[in-house]
Formats: structure tokens, sequence, C-alpha cells
């Protein structure tokens, strides 16, 4: 049996691979050397060395400006999400009527599509910030707390049901006896259930932050950028410096990388830091 | 230490499901008390009632002299050992058995001269800094119980705390809490499904089944004297053969009669089966009960029985035939110097001083 799937194994690794490499591997490493040439099309590309990735922190201001952005929604999204999301966990993980159905709920938000997800959003508020004459495109609060509502709004029922899986997860036994023990339910929330939970929240940590990180589409439909690219966030920014500006290609393509390393840097820290505290049973 | 009192409980699920009719039990002071029954018959059920993990449905439990129906289990002076020990996976042993100090307040230096007190009766000094993950079963279950320990318990529960073990450790493990109640000197109340740890260990065990108590006594009274058939039959391995049988009266005597057999009952028993005559009962016999016919020197011989023996089973000490007698299945546990042969017949005797009547429809014992 063994020798036998020795002998398929490439076979059955054939298609995967090929697509891997097709889809995934070939533009990762196309694009990284695109970013160091001048391009319009993939064919036309000539060498510039480093040149774009000097433009993209020196002649174009909304790059930082971007980064700045996304690392404060990322901040606020990280904490907010997790935090209500791990809340919601606790109160529906108790032996109440209706549970299943508010799990159900919660969740549903996540079906919905980002772009479309954008633009109820972008109505709702809009007609809210309307009654005091205003729009959420006003002032760059009401884009930024427009995006921090929006993505709690998306993935808090997501991360719910991970925290609700691991605190499922935590032996009814050590409750008790940490009840017995004498810890109050607080003492049992921070000494048993949190570290018990530890491996869901590495895995809401990286979804969250990479999500956030990474966000387009709600960025697109909600703000579009505005005003004058304030709420514009990393992914938009390099889709608005790409598309939008004609001969900056290139510079788009250095900020993708940069964008790129910003974000496998930082999940690789904070699943390096999580894991750590992960407990094994 | 403290007493504890069961009066009238009852323990009903949401479901509607009642586990626990009507439960009245009385446990002493430094007793060493254990509940034993088949799975479901509600024995863990009225441990986590005693430890307020459970709510009460009806009736009043006290601990000492304190009705605890409405009182959290931190605040009820006991200490619980689980069947899966329950350890903290992500504290050392140290923060294991200092948890429950640290979360009362007493003083650090107090704290740790408990543990390390508990940690060395318990010969688990130099584990103190492991995670549990890196412990043996014996050796976590030693931390579980040093965890109970270093509380000072008024009363310590266990709820089958050596079923994960194996049969070696088991058996060391149940002389080790039996010296540890001994030292203590505190209330144990123990659940098992094992009727050797139940034995071996208790001062009075609790027989149940279906939430209700069957006997209530020492293991010698249990053994000796089980008031109903599944007590009889629950204790004791292999278990007491139970044969159906009728009573037949001649003159002053009683006889058991079965198949082409008459056993003549011993006259203390003649009132008891007066009311039995020319009925049917149940007749209990302990294997160790029954004799190779020619090892057996009491009285007269006209309770002898031919036993067709279908397995003889050397275990060392014991020699247990399993045999039949046309329907009848019957086990001996007779020397094991016999030379019985597998596939023949051998002539057994059944010792009538040691032998327990149960009413058929009740299933409780007539006379003994």
């Amino acid at each position: 049996m063994e020798k036998n799937i020795k002998k398929y194994f490439p076979i059955f690794l054939l298609p995967t691979l090929i697509s891997f490499i097709l889809v995934f591997l070939i533009p990762f490493v196309l694009g990284i050397y695109l970013s160091f040439t001048k391009f319009t099309t993939v064919e036309n590309a000539t060498w510039v060395g480093i040149e774009n990735y000097i433009q993209a922190f020196t002649q174009d201001t909304n790059f930082l400006n971007a980064l700045w952005f996304t690392v404060k929604f990322t901040v606020v999204s990280v904490i907010t999400v997790n935090v209500l999301a791990f809340c919601l966990a606790l109160i529906l993980t108790r032996a109440i009527r209706g549970t299943s159905f508010f799990r159900t709920v919660f969740f549903m938000p996540n079906l919905i599509g980002g772009i479309v997800l954008g633009y109820i959003w972008n109505l709702l508020i809009n007609s809210v910030l309307g009654m005091f004459g205003y729009d959420i495109t006003y002032d760059a609060k009401f884009g930024f707390w427009g995006l921090v509502f929006l993505m709690n709004w998306q993935l808090i029922g997501y991360m719910m049901v991970i925290y609700i899986a691991g605190i499922q997860n935590i032996p009814k036994e050590l409750n008790e006896a940490a009840r017995i023990d004498g810890a109050s339910p607080f003492n049992i929330l921070k000494n048993i259930t949190i570290p018990m939970v530890m491996p869901s929240v590495t895995i809401c940590l990286f979804l969250t932050l990479t999500n956030s990180f990474k966000l387009f589409d709600q960025n697109l439909a909600l703000t579009g950028g505005a005003p004058a690219r304030e709420t514009s966030m990393l992914a938009l920014d390099i889709f608005n410096t790409f598309y939008g500006r004609i001969g900056w290609q290139g510079v788009g393509q250095a900020k993708a990388v940069v964008f790129f390393l910003i974000v496998a840097t930082i999940a690789f820290i904070q699943l390096k830091i999580t894991a750590r505290k992960e407990v094994e049973q | 230490m403290a007493s504890i009192s069961l009066k009238n409980i009852k323990k009903t699920y949401e479901d509607g499901v009642t586990v626990i009719e009507n439960l009245n039990l009385e446990i002493n002071d430094k007793e060493f008390v254990i509940l034993v029954g088949p799975s479901g018959c509600g024995k863990s059920t009225t441990l986590r009632m005693i430890a307020g993990l459970e709510e009460i449905s009806d009736g009043e439990l006290y601990i000492g002299n304190r009705l605890v129906n409405n009182v959290s289990p931190k605040d009820r002076d006991i200490a619980m050992v689980f069947q899966s020990y329950a350890l903290y996976p992500h504290m050392s042993v140290y923060k294991n058995m200092a948890f429950g100090l640290k979360n009362r307040k007493v003083p650090k230096d107090e704290i740790d001269k408990k543990v390390r007190a508990a940690a060395k009766t318990l010969e688990i000094e130099k584990y103190l800094n492991r995670k549990p993950r890196a412990l043996s079963g014996g050796q976590r279950q030693r931390v579980a119980l040093g965890r109970a320990m270093v509380r000072e318990p008024s009363v310590f529960l266990l709820d089958e705390p050596l079923s994960n073990l194996d049969a070696k450790l088991r058996t060391e493990m149940r002389s080790r809490i039996s010296m540890l109640h001994k030292e203590l000197q505190t209330t144990f109340v123990y659940v098992t499904h094992d009727q050797t740890e139940a034995m071996t260990m208790g001062d009075r065990i609790v027989v149940m089944k279906d939430g209700v108590i069957m006997q209530n006594d020492t293991p010698q009274m249990l053994y000796n004297h089980p008031q109903n058939m599944f007590v009889a039959g629950f204790i004791g391995s292999p278990q007491m053969n139970f044969i159906n049988c009728k009573i037949l009266r001649k003159q002053d005597c009683f006889y058991a009669s079965f198949n082409e057999y008459n056993i003549k009952l011993p006259m203390r028993m003649n009132e008891a089966l007066s009311l039995y005559a020319d009925k049917e009962v149940v007749l209990g016999v302990r294997p160790e009960d029954i004799y190779i016919e020619k090892e057996y020197f009491k009285g007269d011989l006209n309770n002898v029985i031919h036993l067709y023996v279908d397995i003889a089973e050397m275990t060392g000490a014991n020699y247990y035939i399993y045999g039949s007698i046309a329907d009848k299945k019957l086990i001996a546990d007779i020397s094991p110097n016999s030379k019985i042969i597998k596939d023949t017949v051998c002539n057994l005797a059944i010792d009538t001083d040691k032998i327990h009547i149960f009413d058929t429809v009740s299933e409780k014992l007539i006379c003994d």
C-alpha cells in the first residue's frame, strides 16, 4: 500500500503542482521582477533597479498616508473584532435559549460580498450622516470609523464561530475544578478560558490582521479613498497607482511587493508569538 | 472535618428525566464511603450534587450542620478529584496545586509550604516545574490528589479517580488513597464502578441502581449478607450463582429443589421459609462456597450436584470452573490443586451454611 502511494505520489501531485506554479509561483516571481522595471505590458519591461521603490516612498506621499491609515485601521479592527467576537462567543456558549439562532444571524454578514457590503453601508451611513448635513466623504474620520464598523460587522460572526469552537473544546471538568478551587468567573476567564482558547486566538488574529491589511473592495465601495485619498488603504492605493497613473505600473508593482513583505512579516511574527502561548493538552 | 447528610434528595434534569428519586444517606465525619454501581445508576450525579456542580431538584443537603443546597462549590469546603484529573494543562504542577490557595488569597510563603509538603507526601516533588502533559497517568493522578490535599478541605470527593490507570498502578494508588485517608482524617466520598476498589477501600459501601440505594453497609456485610439479588450479583467476582428452584417442605426440613436435586437447607431458615413452601425462589451461592465433593468435609452430603464442566480456568491462586447442570449455568471457585478436566462431569458440594434465598418477584433476600 505504502509502496503504491509512493509510486503514484507524483502523478496525484502533478495537477495541483502545475496549477500552483502557473497561477501563483510564476506571477509572484514575475511580479517581483516587474517591480524593478518600467513597463506598460509584461513584454516591454526595462530594468530600472530600485528606482520604483525610491519613487514609491519619496515622490508619492499617498503611499505612506495609505500605509499609516491601514496600520491605524488594522490595529483598531483587530482589537474590536476579536474582543467583540470573543464576548459574543462567551455569551453564545452558555446554555441559554436561542443560541443556535443567534450564531447563524451573527455569521450571516460573511455571506455577502465585500463590494455589495460596501455599497450597502455607504447608503446606510450616508443616510444617517445626511441628517446632520454630512456624508461619509466629508471627513476622513467618518470614512475610518465607517470602515471599522463595516469590518466588525462582517468579521465578528466569522471569528465568533472560531472562538465558539475553541470554547466548546475546553473540557468542562477544568471549569468545574476551577469553581471548586474557588476561582471567580473572572478568574476562570483569565486563568482557564483564555489560555485554553489560544489556538483560536492565533487563527482569529491571523485572519483579522491579514484581512484588515488587505482590505480592498469594501474600501473601494464605501469611500473610494475620499476625501482626497485620505481614506485610501494600501491595496486601494496600489490599485490606483497601477491603473490610475500612466507609467507608474512599476511603482504600483513595487508597492505591492512592499505590501506583501509587510503583511507576511506581521503575520509571521504574530503566529510565532501566539503559537508559543498555545496549550498542548 | 464534616459529616454529610442527604435528605430526600431528588434530581430531575431539564428534559424531565429523573435520575435520583428520593435519596437518603448519612455519611459520618472522617468516614470513607464508597458509592458504587453500574453506569447510569446516579452515583456520579450524587457526588456532583455534594460538590455543588449539579443543582439539587428537591431535598436537603447538609455538610456539617450547614444546609448547602444553594451554596456555591467554592464555599462548601470540599475538594474534588476528577476521573480525567482535570489538571490545568497550561500550568505547572506547582501552579496547579497552588491555584486553589491563590484564589483564597493565602499568603505566598504558606502556599509554598503547603504545596511542597503535599508534593513530598505524594512523592511528586521533582515534577513541580513540569506541565501535566509531561507526566504519566499515575503522576497526574497524584498531582490531582495533591491539588485537593493542599486545600485541607472538610470533605474529599473522588469521582472514579483510578479508572484511567492500568491495573498495576490502580492497585498501588488504591492503597495510597487509603493511606491518605488515614493520614488526613477527613471525610472521603469515593465513586467507582469497580467493586474491587469498593471492597478494599471503603469503611462503608453504598450500592446504587437506577438512582436508588440498594444497600448501604460495610464491605463484609455486603458480601456476606446481600439484601437483594442486585447487590449479591454486583459484589463479588466471579459473581454469585443464581439457581431458580422450588422450596419443598418435608416434616421439619426445607429443601431447595431444582432438576433432580433437593438441597437440604439449614434449620435457621425454617421460619423465614415457612411462607415459601412449594413456591419458586432463587438460590444464591458464591463460587467459592462450592467445593469438590471429596474436599468438602462439612455435614452430610445431600447437597452434592453433578456439574458438566464447560471451561476450567486456572488463574494461579484460583481455579474457576464454568459448567452447567442441564439448563442452569454455574461457576465454582475450587482448590487450585484440583484436577478437573473439561467436558467431563464432576461432583460438587454446596456449602449450605453460605447460601442465600431470594424472592423471585421482589428479588429481595428471604434468608441467608
